[in-house]
């Protein structure tokens, strides 16, 4: 398939703005200059975009609560907090092609009439602080940010606050308490960050594989532009693969490609032959998913049909080597870490379940654990303040669903099954 | 001692936002830069450079957990063991490093050449296991390549 | 219309609402505990989650608002499924120890498990732990039972606006504490404690003394520190004080108490009270019968009234005191005496300021509800710190600042630091030019309204100081003041808040100034009142020329018609002001002194010449519950009772009347009109009173203020200013603007007595709690102040005024103090500020006004 996202990454020098625009950048801003702002956003509405950070929620929807809101200043932010583990695909374009996601901003900052914007960056990626703080600067000297933006009299400034370490300040609300300098914990919603957000104006978020398709919606059209990948869901998605693969990586496909496809033909199945135990489809938040069910099309729309979702985009393969009494584990005890501390069952409860999971691993499992963790996983579902909570417990419940028996021989025989 | 550097820079920063206190983050993070950590004077500061109470200021700073709260050896290795590089064998190299230089996660060695820190994942998923030591970025690691990589860090 | 089914009941609501609003309007209880009224949402502790028909998921009620035809319910399966286990999830990091927490009894989580359960405990893993700490002296507190509620952080930061307290950490490691991990170190109103659901957040005032069962009765009453007025709980067996609680939402201070109010109660049951009345005998006071006390109180004074005439007496009474103390005083005096010599320490800036205002504005102009200051779209402070004087106030300019008001703080109010728009603080005793300079600029920009042509008139006979002089005297430049111009400029909604040191800084010149830019802004007034009661005292009629409900007492229409009515009579001349008194005892025209409930010789300037003066009378009484420095001068001390030991009314700072009640029996002392009316008695003139209520109904008679608020009109509206009456605004424009009365001569350092949050009056020394925070006198002066005299912080230091009167005590250099004074609180015992300041009087007002001297200061050894 033709490379929108990643037709630069490879190029070595594809930083540098030049680079950039010798393979047509800054085109779409060029057209989407020449636009009404309204029809930018139906553009956008029209092209059928998703948001790809992780709730698939549609652009062009958001941008329009946003763009009827009579309040100003409006605020526009970039979700590059990229912490969902197995994520790696933003920093693909943060580090390697920082042009692509600025024009993608100042489209959609001319498409909602917003004068400042943000970049919200993970403190984990110290090198795409540098290159982004490079490529704000050229696009600044270039007239592609600041007062007078492509001399069309717009105006549009743009700098990176840098995250410290939080996944939770992934979760939009979260992250506009972060930049407004506060503990990145949710804020109740209504009202949405549309309306009120980043002290307390209209404040549009959207992630960085978001941001970096609207360059091409602009150019060729939203006609065009559905026509790639799912229709319901359209265009071309970013996967990363990581794991038990053959060859792990950032992948741009069609929206709704099979999973199969993508660790078998793109990845080169199976790392050294070895046989496919589970999947994780997106993310660790998202349900694991057995070798069996592997036939659907990752996107928005059909892999909650097959019981898990699209989250990030981020596919973790697991081969029969792999324990995943160990995986659970480790995933609890990062959402325990990552609890904000806000809402009591997901502050307990994940630090319960990592409890259990660390007993039953390390061959202390009791009879009744598993019931337990079932019980205590359904406490948190459902029940907690933001999705981070329902994360843990869907992803505990899906490796029981599926894998009970791994960690009932662990709690009977004491150890693993498979080392 | 925060310089007048670190001043001017926070300065700066306020400018980036509509209400100075949202460049908490960033002063915090130069300061961290320059000391390593973030001593209680160091907040102490933030708080009245900033007009805020110091008490949110070390709320906020201990929420992150990248701020640090106690002096850090000259580098920092900040090592990922999320699910990915777990699963690529990250427990083993941080038994290494543990046995190694004879420190435990969070632990700095005498000598205060490295401090160890655990990470979550830090975006190397697909080239795991990874750390970061300081900030430059280290994938496809094994236990020569951890050894040969800290080799370099004096 | 929003109509909404709960639990199959339609509720109908005008506006929208939340779930938990609803239901709890239509009777119906959702468990909450993060939810605290008046707090901000949070929606944390999931709780009072409850179905809502169409919504997947179950939906927090204390945040959600009804919309119309919403359905819900509250008590299914599902969600007290739900609602054990979120309590289950909060026990078990939970260290489960109720059997020794204080908080047993009225803990809401102990009440919540018993309703719903978790009854089991399936958490087998080891708890979270987080060492207890006492490195508070009045609050303790135990993390390990903190359920993350955060509504004591809600509280410190959203309400109180201390931000003392924060949530450090994160997730399950989440706890809270202050800056500095130990000690808080804040304004130790003990809010937080309120809120806190759990035991968490306790006193140590009464660390395992008690049981929330033990309490045997609650009697609400109203704290004794301040002219607010706060309402509080206090909670009793047998006779004794187990601690004092507000309610939220109770009184004017809606539930907030400053430290003074929550811990200070312990004075009441002090050990160093007196307990039996005092006569000196061969120069020593010995404990005699209240009959041996009152017989020769009564000898005497019979004695000087036949020899000497009432002229010959000296009342001092208390705005401590309630009413119905005062208002017997004066009757006393007046009737049994026939002396018109009555006055107290409110002449130093309540009495004179409010007379000064109402001259202006009309009557009434300062009676001004407190809530108003939250809705102001400006508040200006001049002349003390609001947040210390006042403190519940003092939040009030606070919330302003919150909701974006433009907060002008023209006087050193370290409270108001993060809260003030600009802080233009002029050299002590400056303030002058800066009120002038800053009316100047006023009138610039927004112009004179021209509603009065006499005061409009003064402001045209102003000689505006030029830039260079400001500068020079002030020390701020003009920038500074357009600064608050242009704060200024467009609000339409303004409080003006007034404290004690515009009078004894600037005299009624300052008070002019400050009346012309009230003017100006078109403003509400606000007059800080450091005690009680001090409105009372003069409603009370408790001043040397003016008759009960205010009336002047020479015209002699108004005192016949008074005497007719009361059938009692009242000397036709005006009688002595508190410090010509003062003025009269040490030229020795005075003979004897009556002093109910004031320390004067250790609370007025010039203490010592005092001191002096009071040495020389022939007869003292001193009525009070501590012996004080002027107690211990007397011939006679009488044991008081104190407030929470007393029925009666206070007025506060708006002009609200409102009742004390009685929660216990003094051990010793007596209510101070029992006293009087016992004395009066013995000279003569019965006084039938049974109780304050018989004394409020003669008060009713006597003064036309409160001629129409019955006794059981109090706890109402109808005991709010104007007291169903229309307001008699009016203003009268009665301008006065004389001469400076003192030269401002001192050059150097200026001493002056500091305002504490934690102390109040010279008697909350006697309060163990608030001496457990701050106990020891200081100095507090700016680092430059500091520099100059080559003085260090927590440097033993000598302060030696030109009158030859020394103090020793610590240093405290802080750049609080924005101006070249040094502050010293006048609490402590033997450290007494007021003997080194000086003063000289207003003729029109009788007020002092501060002498500028310079003082001396050296390091000790
Ligand atoms: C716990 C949690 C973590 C999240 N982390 C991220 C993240 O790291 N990056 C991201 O783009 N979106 C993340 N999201 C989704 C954001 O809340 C939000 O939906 C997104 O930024 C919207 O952008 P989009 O519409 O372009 O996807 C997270 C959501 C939750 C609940
Ligand atoms: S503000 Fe005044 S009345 Fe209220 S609690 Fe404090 S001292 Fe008492
Ligand atoms: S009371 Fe509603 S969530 Fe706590």
């Amino acid at each position: 398939m033709q490379k929108f996202l990643l037709k630069n990454v490879d190029n070595p020098r594809s930083t540098d703005i030049r680079e950039y625009r010798k393979s047509g950048g800054y085109k779409g801003l060029k057209k989407a200059v020449e636009m009404e702002p309204g029809k930018i956003v139906d553009e956008v509405k029209k092209s059928g975009l998703r948001g790809r950070g992780g709730a698939g929620f549609p652009t062009g929807m958001k941008w329009d609560f946003a763009s009827r809101d009579p309040n100003f200043p409006k605020y526009l932010i970039c979700n590059a907090d990229e912490g969902e583990p197995g994520t790696f695909k933003d920093r693909h374009i943060l580090e390697r092609d920082p042009h692509l996601l600025i024009e993608g901003m100042v489209i959609a900052a001319r498409a909602l009439k917003v004068g400042r914007g943000y970049i919200y960056l993970r403190a984990e990626y110290p090198a795409a602080e540098v290159i982004l703080d490079k490529a704000i600067d050229q696009a600044y000297k270039e007239g592609l940010l600041g007062e007078n933006i492509t001399g069309k009299g717009f105006k549009f400034d743009l700098s990176v606050h840098r995250g410290a370490g939080a996944y939770i300040c992934g979760e939009e609300t979260a992250l506009i308490e972060s930049i407004e300098g506060k503990r990145g914990q949710p804020r109740l919603k209504p009202p949405f960050p549309v309306n009120v957000g980043a002290w307390g104006k209209p404040t549009i978020v959207n992630n960085v594989e978001t941001f970096s398709n609207l360059p091409l919606i602009i150019e060729i059209g939203p006609e065009e532009y559905s026509k790639i990948g799912n229709p319901d869901c359209p265009g071309p998605k970013l996967y990363c693969v990581s794991g038990f693969v053959e060859k792990p990586g950032v992948y741009e496909l069609p929206m709704g490609t099979i999973l199969r496809d993508i660790i078998y033909k793109h990845c080169g199945g199976i790392k050294g032959g070895g046989k496919l135990k589970a999947v994780i489809p997106g993310g660790i938040s998202t349900p694991i998913l057995p070798p069996d069910k592997i036939d659907c099309q990752m996107d928005f729309v059909n892999l909650p049909k097959a019981g898990s979702m699209l989250g990030s985009g981020a596919v973790m393969v697991f081969d029969e080597s792999v324990c995943l009494v160990s995986v659970c584990m480790r995933a609890m005890q990062f959402f325990e870490h990552e609890s904000c501390g806000k809402c009591t069952p997901c502050r307990e409860g994940t630090g319960w379940l990592s409890n259990i999971l660390e007993r039953i691993e390390n061959g202390m499992g009791r009879n009744g654990d598993i019931e337990l963790l079932l019980e205590v996983a359904s406490n948190i579902s459902g029940k907690t303040f933001c999705p981070l909570g329902d994360g843990a417990a869907g992803m505990l419940l899906s490796f029981i669903k599926y894998f009970s028996d791994e960690f009932d021989h662990h709690i009977e025989n004491r150890k693993c099954m498979v080392n | 001692m925060i310089t007048e550097e670190i001043i001017k820079k926070i300065q700066q920063k306020k400018g980036d936002y509509p209400v100075f206190r949202s460049a908490i983050m960033s002063a915090l993070h130069e300061i961290q830069n320059t000391e390593g950590w973030l001593s209680q004077e160091s907040l102490y500061k933030v708080s009245g450079m900033l007009n805020i109470p110091p008490a949110t200021v070390k709320g906020v700073a201990t929420f992150y957990h990248m701020y640090r709260h106690v002096p850090m050896g000259r580098n920092i290795i900040q090592i990922c063991t999320n699910v990915a590089c777990m699963i690529m064998g990250a427990e083993k190299l941080v038994d290494l490093l543990k046995r190694e230089f004879g420190i435990e996660a969070g632990g700095t060695t005498g000598d205060k050449r490295f401090s160890l820190v655990i990470m979550e994942c830090i975006g190397a998923c697909g080239t795991a296991p990874a750390m970061l030591v300081n900030d430059d970025f280290h994938d496809n690691l094994d236990e020569k390549r951890v050894m040969d990589i800290l080799n370099g860090y004096k | 219309m929003i109509t909404v089914t709960i639990n199959d009941r339609e509720i109908k609501f005008d506006k929208a609402v939340t779930i938990l609003e609803a239901a709890r309007s239509g009777g119906i209880k959702i468990p909450t505990l993060c939810f605290f009224e008046g707090l901000e949402k949070f929606g944390g502790c999931r709780l009072c989650l409850v179905e809502v028909e169409k919504l997947p998921r179950l939906q927090t009620a204390c945040t959600v608002m009804v919309t119309d035809g919403m359905v819900v319910r509250t008590e299914t399966d599902a969600i007290i499924r739900a609602r054990k286990a979120m309590l289950e999830f909060l026990l078990i990091n939970h260290p489960l120890d109720c059997p020794y927490c204080d908080k047993s009894g009225e803990c809401e989580l102990q009440d919540l498990v018993a309703q719903y359960g978790a009854e089991e405990g399936r958490f087998a893993e080891g708890k979270r732990r987080h060492p207890e700490s006492f490195d508070d002296p009045i609050i303790v507190r135990n993390m390990e039972r903190c359920v993350t509620c955060t509504r004591c952080v809600r509280m410190c930061d959203g309400v109180q606006r201390a931000s003392a307290i924060t949530v450090t950490g994160r997730g399950d490691h989440s706890f809270v504490e202050p800056f500095s991990g130990g000690r808080y170190d804040c304004e130790y109103c003990g809010n937080c404690l309120t809120v806190c659901p759990v035991g968490a957040i306790m006193s140590r005032l009464h660390r395992h003394s008690y049981r929330a069962w033990f309490v045997e009765d609650e009697i609400e009453t109203l704290c004794g520190f301040c002219g607010v007025g706060c309402s509080m709980i206090l909670q009793m067996r047998e006779n004794t004080i187990l601690r004092a609680i507000p309610r939220m939402g109770m009184g004017i201070n809606k539930g907030l108490l400053c430290a003074r109010g929550r811990f200070g109660y312990d004075i009441i049951e002090s050990n160093r009270r007196l307990t039996t009345p005092l006569v000196r005998k061969n120069g020593e006071l010995k404990a005699v019968s209240w009959a041996e006390a009152l017989g020769l109180v009564a000898e005497k004074f019979s004695e000087i009234k036949e020899q000497d005439g009432g002229e010959k007496f000296a009342g001092i009474v208390s705005p401590e005191l309630t009413n119905e103390d005062n208002y017997v005083f004066q009757r006393f005096f007046r009737e049994t005496l026939f002396s018109n010599n009555i006055d107290s320490i409110i002449r130093m800036f309540y009495a004179p300021a409010q007379a000064y205002f109402e001259g202006i504005f009309g009557q009434g102009i300062t009676a001004n509800l407190i809530s108003g200051i939250g809705k102001s779209d400006a508040v200006v402070v001049a002349g003390g710190d609001p947040t210390k004087i006042n403190p519940v106030l003092g939040l009030q300019v606070r919330a302003a600042s919150g909701n974006g008001a433009k907060v002008v703080s023209l006087s050193n109010a370290a409270g108001l630091k993060r809260f003030a728009s600009s802080e233009p603080v002029a050299r002590s005793g400056s303030e002058n030019f800066l009120y002038s300079a800053l009316l100047k600029a006023l009138i610039d920009t927004r112009g004179l309204p021209g509603r009065s042509g006499s005061i409009e008139q003064e402001i045209g006979n102003i000689k505006w100081p030029n830039d260079e002089e400001i500068t020079q005297r002030t020390g701020l430049r003009k920038s500074d003041i357009e600064k608050v111009a242009e704060d200024l400029k467009d609000p339409k909604n303004i409080s003006v808040i007034i404290g004690p040191d515009i009078m004894i800084n600037n005299g009624l010149m300052g008070l002019f100034l400050i009346a012309a830019i009230i003017y100006v802004l078109d403003a509400r007034i606000y007059l800080l009142s450091e005690r009680p009661n001090e409105q009372g005292v003069i409603d009370t009629g408790c001043m040397p020329d003016t008759l009960p409900g205010g009336r002047p007492l020479e015209i002699s229409s108004f005192r016949e018609k008074f005497e007719q009515e009361m059938g009692y009579g009242v000397p036709g001349q005006k009688g002595l002001t508190l410090f010509e008194m003062f003025e009269a005892i040490g030229k020795g025209d005075i003979k004897a002194a009556y002093v109910m409930g004031d320390n004067p010789v250790f609370n007025l300037p010039a203490a010592d010449r005092i001191r002096e003066a009071m040495s020389g009378l022939d007869f003292l009484v001193v009525q009070d519950a501590f012996l004080s420095e002027t107690a211990k001068m007397a011939d006679v001390v009488l044991p008081a009772a104190l407030w929470a030991e007393k029925d009666g009314t206070y007025v506060n700072l708006e002009r609200r009347i409102q009742r004390l009640h009685r929660a216990k029996k003094s051990v010793g002392g007596l209510e101070g009109w029992q006293i009087i009316a016992g004395i009066s008695g013995l000279m003569g003139s019965r006084m039938e009173y049974n109780s304050a209520r018989d004394i409020w109904e003669e008060i009713t008679r006597a003064s036309h203020l409160y001629g129409s608020v019955s006794y059981e009109d109090l706890a109402t509206d109808k005991s709010l200013w104007p007291y169903k009456g229309e307001p008699l605004r009016s203003g009268k424009w009665e301008i006065k603007i004389p001469e400076e009365v003192v030269e401002k001569t001192g050059h150097g350092c200026h001493v002056y007595p500091d305002r504490l949050l934690f102390h109040s009056g010279s008697f909350s020394r006697y309060s163990p709690a608030l001496n457990s925070i701050q106990a020891e006198p200081y100095a507090v002066m700016h680092p430059d102040t500091a520099k100059s005299i080559d003085i260090k912080d927590g440097d033993r230091i000598k302060i030696a005024a030109a009158n030859g009167w020394s103090i020793e005590l610590v240093s405290k250099v802080d750049n609080e103090i924005r101006d070249f004074s040094v502050r010293v609180p006048n609490v402590f015992e033997g450290v007494c500020v007021m003997s080194l300041v000086d003063y000289g009087i207003e003729p029109g007002t009788g007020a002092p006004v501060w002498k500028l001297s310079d003082i001396k200061i050296e390091k000790v050894q």
